[in-house]
């Protein structure tokens, strides 16, 4: 498929590839500004991530997580300690919340690893959530990519202080720490069912604190309850960040954890690598014959195996009677991004359900962006998610969908 | 793209007099932006490194007690790292004897006691149109 950018810029072929070679090499300037670029969408990211797709999967990606407040920010500052006196390279990203309300976000995790942010060999990159739900801000999966083909040893990922759902992360990471701090006592309880399932390692960090022997029991005792999984055996740690106390017993932990687990988890998930050409024009060709989406000006952008991308640049035939964005016509770029990302199995998927919600007011002249994603797929039923973003990140429509997957196949001009 | 600008706030310097700062940094975020706060007495290499790797538009240097006379190493920092087109600004106190000698070394504007936020914030999201501008090119053309 051709995707060279042809305004040129930042994103020309040889440019490309010189950038490329920069991020191979380490060049900060280069891969942050990378980093901003798949951060906000930039036509030219998609050619940067093709281009890096053969160096991801040798970093050991380390995902820490926890309640506001737990100690994830000051644990972190001890581990860049620790991977730096073991001559190891290490990325982080952190995720802070962005506002609800207007967007904007203080940006502090940084501050806090402090005494490691300045050493050579570590790169520290903060990201906003943009209102993105479940813990990581929506292009933290490509951003990890980058840090990894940048040759990093260790891309740690800091979620946003979580909660109970907030999960995302273990599909992201190859060893996922829940860092706790001592005293939770009901709150444990109440959390156990979610994030603490996801755990590899559990973490009472604040441990030269009076509760966190009763912490550290609690958190043992609920992992007997549980029924024994094969392979890693869940442990929980205990440290003291600020003074790095028990630190080296988690670094050898989570060392321990890529060797018996292996790292590359979340490509392992992505299915296939990127489309080749015959499979993409299929899809541009799906995009063609739909009259609807080209009477809507919607055009794709790209797909991969389970996801889509659709862009629409909002004019005045999409407008309604108040002078915004028509919902009918938001929802139909979402719809055409589920359509093809559940259409690319060979067989007819037929929409049943959908649901979508409204959740900040488009305006003429703003470029949306939908983006799908496989949520589960059966025999029968596939399930996705699409999220519909402005150009600076917000994200202004959430939709969910379900095909029904018939054993029809497509007509002949639509099949590779 | 839209710009939701993307913002150092720091303090260089032996001044500790933080408040200042603080109150940028919260009506900057509640003005859209994606603020990145640290705390006073910051090593000119270390605002230099954080610059480069969260690739920011624009960074806000806040002064009460003559930092404000070590911004032109600040700036030497920045042209050396190849960060020439970021916005500096100054807040706080800078005599006016002082003010040509900053813009002189770079600093795109000083923002003096009694500036109403709503200036500061409106002048960022300004000087970060420029600098996107220049840094993306191709980029009016998907909007």
């Amino acid at each position: 498929m051709k995707r060279a950018d042809p305004k040129g810029g930042a994103g020309a072929p040889s440019g490309v590839d010189k950038r490329v070679a920069a991020i191979r090499a380490g060049h900060r300037a280069t891969i942050a500004r990378a980093i901003t670029e798949i951060e906000n969408d930039l036509p030219q990211s998609g050619a940067l991530s093709a281009a890096i797709a053969a160096d991801i999967g040798r970093a050991h990606v380390v995902g820490i997580t926890g309640a506001p407040g737990a100690g994830k920010s000051t644990l972190i500052n001890a581990l860049l300690q620790q991977y730096a006196a073991r001559g190891r390279r290490v990325a982080v990203a952190a995720i802070d919340p962005s506002s609800p309300i207007t967007g904007g976000a203080v940006l502090g995790d940084r501050i806090r690893m402090g005494s490691s942010g300045g050493a050579d060999g570590v790169f520290i990159r903060s990201l906003a959530s943009r209102g993105h739900a479940g813990g990581l801000a929506r292009a933290t999966r490509r951003i990890v990519d980058l840090l990894d083909a940048a040759g990093f040893d260790v891309v740690i990922v800091e979620t946003v202080g979580a909660g109970q759902s907030d999960v995302d992360i273990a599909s992201l990471a190859d060893t996922s720490v829940v860092v706790c701090p001592p005293g939770l006592g009901d709150d444990v309880q109440a959390i156990k069912a979610g994030i603490l399932e996801i755990a590899d390692v559990l973490v009472v960090n604040k441990g030269d604190q009076p509760l966190a022997d009763r912490t550290e029991r609690e958190l043992d005792d609920m992992l007997h309850l549980r029924a024994r999984r094969p392979g890693w055996r869940v442990r929980v740690l205990r440290t003291t960040a600020t003074t790095g106390e028990g630190v080296s017993a988690l670094v050898d932990t989570l060392d321990a954890h890529a060797a018996e687990a292996g790292v590359g988890r979340r490509r392992r998930q992505a299915a296939t690598p990127p489309p080749g050409d015959a499979v993409s024009d299929t899809l541009r060709r799906f995009c063609e014959s739909d009259p609807y989406q080209r009477l809507n000006a919607i055009e794709f952008v790209e797909s991969a195996p389970g996801s889509a991308t659709m862009r629409m640049r909002v004019g005045k035939s999409h407008l309604n009677f108040n002078g915004k964005c028509h919902g009918g016509a938001i929802f139909c770029l979402a719809d055409s991004a589920f359509g093809i990302a559940a259409n690319q199995y060979g067989v007819i998927a037929a929409g049943i359900d959908t649901h979508m919600t409204f959740q900040v007011a488009v305006s003429e002249g703003d470029v949306l962006t939908a983006r799908s994603t496989e949520v589960s797929r059966t025999a029968k039923l596939a399930i996705y998610r699409v999220d519909v973003t402005r150009g600076d990140g917000t994200v202004v429509s959430s939709f969910t969908g379900t095909v029904y997957l018939t054993t029809r196949r497509h007509a002949p001009h639509l099949t590779p | 793209m839209k710009t939701r600008p993307k913002v150092l706030i720091t303090k260089i310097g032996l001044d500790g007099h933080d408040r200042g700062s603080r109150i940028v940094a919260a009506h900057l975020r509640d003005a859209g932006m994606e603020v990145v706060y640290t705390p006073p007495w910051q090593e000119i290499g270390n605002v230099v490194k954080l610059a480069v790797e969260e690739d920011v538009d624009v960074i806000g240097v806040s002064s009460l007690a003559t930092d404000h006379l070590i911004v032109p190493k600040l700036m030497a920092a920045l042209r050396e790292a190849d960060l020439s087109d970021v916005a500096v600004i100054v807040g706080g106190i800078v005599p006016d004897e002082d003010e040509q000698a900053l813009l002189d070394a770079g600093v795109a504007r000083v923002f003096h006691p009694g500036s109403p936020l709503e200036d500061i914030a409106a002048y960022i999201v300004e000087a970060t149109a420029r600098v996107r501008a220049a840094r993306f090119p191709a980029l009016d053309a998907i909007r």
